[in-house]
């Protein structure tokens, strides 16, 4: 059973329909990348999911909820842009906030001690946050969030501030992470999915338009590709290639012509032969395979 | 319970890593020796410059010991009032500005516990500095002009105080209903100052009301007996704080706190 | 004159209280990372205006977050 289901759930601002319904599931030891470019609706998601916005319409459960219980207790959560008590310690604030966890004080201690440790702080600790670089704030943010080890962690945006040391670093801990929790983390970077994350959601304007797990996608959209640049008449080609049962999109733009195919071979072939039938001002044909990239853009710009 | 006193602990640590602690019971200690004070000197001051024509007579009469407090109670029903107001705004409002409310309430806390703490917090500084005030104000007074008997002037300190409880939890709710500190800071200080005014116009009609407690705790010290409203007026007070507190819980709750 | 002067006690703790408003208020300006406003302007309030300059400062001055 998955940590949390999630089942038709919208939001609505005044009339403006944010999250047109989306439907998903998060399992445990999983880590779920929300990608999307920005303004696709990924915070707003990371939010209900967290209890600071209520959904319009559509479910969230949680699987470990109990009833009269408080679904808090289930989630880490880091915002986009994590704030804090300035005139605390990063010590200070992590003690307070593994304390409003549930933690006891002892408990609380012991754990600070553990993440400041696993975060690189401990340098840190003893300095006001105040005083605190732009990464060491997300680092303390992250901690935060896995103070009372919980089993969903939310996770909005969390390496797009860092550097790329600090970014690999984050990544890295992500992969540990999601062997204790279920993990929910938002981007707008197709690598840093990649590189993490089990399963994909593709969000564009509140919709989420593809998911899957990283091997299923790569696997449908690695289709070929081929890429025909004439210096014109492209109306005889396309007419001349309309009847091949291979093409399976094809995107057109002028000269420009982009065929997703289902046998390279017999395509090429036929596209060839098109060309030399009619004397056509070839200036460009590539071959090539389709990446998710090629998906993200697609999905994007579409 | 435990989880409340985190909370109170929190806002306790802060007022002492901001000062508040010390700036606010002095300030209130001032305000109060203040008035007994200058109104001691004040004819012997005007006398010594002596820059007045000769013959003129100017009768500055000194206050009884009563009238000396009550001084002291209107800087408190003044400065003290907005000193109140300025220094809570933001307890509610600054930080869900700042998006730190959000860090907190994504944890297992409840709204009613993260209000009450921060009330609690704010009773005791309150409290503390406006009593640092008043005894200021009744010793000098006592060494100035003559002592009023303490349990008088603690009948009076609790009276008055009540007005000043409820004026610190308005503030603490309207900080709760918006997200601007400032306006929050506003609108308590003119409310406040609406309801002494109406309250002072028709006091007839509503001898109930919050803002009459001052006048009732000087009646009180003046004539030496309670005003018969006094005790219903106390008691809509102490109910409006708690239903205040209540309402401030209730409406933050309702409250998106992200966007 | 005499009767300041046997009031002595009465007044010195005013001062006392003033003086240590403004001292708290100046530490408070050096330690402090940011001010509302230029720290400077605040440092001449705090110090040249008695009694209103702390608490206009600690009330206006300080960015608590």
């Amino acid at each position: 059973m998955p940590v949390v289901s999630v089942e038709n759930l919208q939001k609505r601002f005044k009339d403006h329909l944010v999250i047109k319904g989306v439907t998903f599931t998060l399992g445990d030891q999983r880590c779920t990348a929300l990608l999307g470019p920005n303004g696709a609706g990924k915070t707003t998601i990371i939010r209900m999911l967290s209890g600071l916005l209520k959904p319009s319409s559509g479910t969230i459960n949680f699987r470990d909820a109990q009833k009269g219980g408080d679904f808090r207790r289930l989630i880490g959560y880091l915002p986009q842009h994590p704030v804090f008590y300035e005139w605390m310690t990063g010590r200070e604030f992590l003690e307070y906030a593994g304390e409003l966890a549930g933690l006891t004080k002892k408990e609380a201690r012991e754990r600070t001690e553990e993440l400041l440790e696993l975060l690189g702080l401990r340098e840190a600790a003893k300095k006001r946050i105040s005083k605190y670089s732009g990464g060491m704030r997300q680092r303390l943010g992250i901690a935060q969030a896995l103070i009372h080890r919980p089993p969903l962690l939310l996770l909005d945006e969390p390496v797009s501030a860092l550097d790329p040391i600090g970014r690999r670093e984050i990544l890295e801990l992500l992969k540990e992470l999601k062997k204790q929790s279920a993990v929910l983390f938002s981007t707008h970077i197709l690598n840093d999915a990649e590189e993490v994350s089990d399963e994909i959601l593709f969000l564009h304007e509140g919709e989420i338009v593809e998911a899957g797990t990283m091997d299923e996608l790569r696997q449908k959209y690695r289709q070929a590709k081929i890429d025909i640049v004439l210096a014109g008449k492209m109306d005889i080609f396309l007419s001349g290639v309309a009847g091949g049962e291979f093409i399976e999109t094809r995107l057109i733009d002028g000269n420009q012509a982009t065929f997703f195919v289902t046998d390279v071979e017999e395509a090429k072939q036929a596209f060839l032969q098109v060309i030399v039938a009619h004397r056509l001002p070839l200036i460009k044909f590539e071959i090539s395979k389709t990446s998710l990239e090629d998906v993200f853009m697609k999905v994007v710009r579409s | 319970m435990n989880l409340w006193f985190v909370l109170f602990k929190k806002e306790c640590l802060e007022m002492v890593r901001n000062f508040k602690v010390i700036w606010v019971p002095l300030t209130f200690l001032f305000l109060g020796a203040i008035d007994p004070l200058t109104a001691y000197y004040m004819p012997k001051i005007v006398d010594a410059l002596g820059g007045l024509p000769e013959g003129t007579v100017i009768e500055i009469p000194l206050p009884s010991p009563g009238e000396s407090l009550l001084m002291s109670v209107g800087q408190f029903d003044t400065l003290g009032v907005l000193i109140i107001a300025l220094m809570l705004m933001g307890t509610v409002a600054g930080e869900r500005k700042s998006g730190v409310a959000e860090m907190v309430l994504v944890k297992p806390v409840p709204v009613g516990f993260y209000i009450s703490a921060k009330w609690a917090a704010a009773l005791i500084l309150v409290w503390l500095s406006y009593f640092a005030g008043m005894l200021a104000s009744w010793y000098y007074t006592g060494i100035l002009f003559g002592w009023i008997p303490f349990g008088e002037f603690l009948a009076c300190f609790f009276i008055y105080g009540l007005w000043l409880t409820f004026v610190m939890t308005m503030t603490i709710f309207y900080s709760s209903l918006l997200k601007s500190p400032g306006l929050a800071g506003f609108l308590s200080i003119a409310t406040a100052v609406v309801l002494g005014f109406v309250s002072s116009g028709f006091s007839h009609w509503i001898k109930w009301s919050p803002a009459l407690l001052k006048t009732y705790a000087g009646e009180y010290l003046l004539k030496s007996a309670l005003p018969d409203a006094t005790v219903p007026a106390l008691l809509v007070t102490a109910g409006a704080i708690i239903a205040l507190l209540i309402f401030s819980s209730a409406v933050f709750r309702k409250k998106e706190l992200a966007g | 004159m005499d009767a300041l002067l046997e009031h002595l006690p009465l007044i010195v703790p005013l001062v006392i209280v003033q003086l240590l408003l403004m001292i708290i208020a100046v530490i408070d300006l050096i330690r402090i990372e940011k001010t509302n406003g230029p720290k400077w302007v605040w440092a001449l309030v705090v110090v040249l205006v008695n009694l209103i300059g702390p608490i206009l400062y600690f009330i206006f001055g300080r960015r608590n977050d």
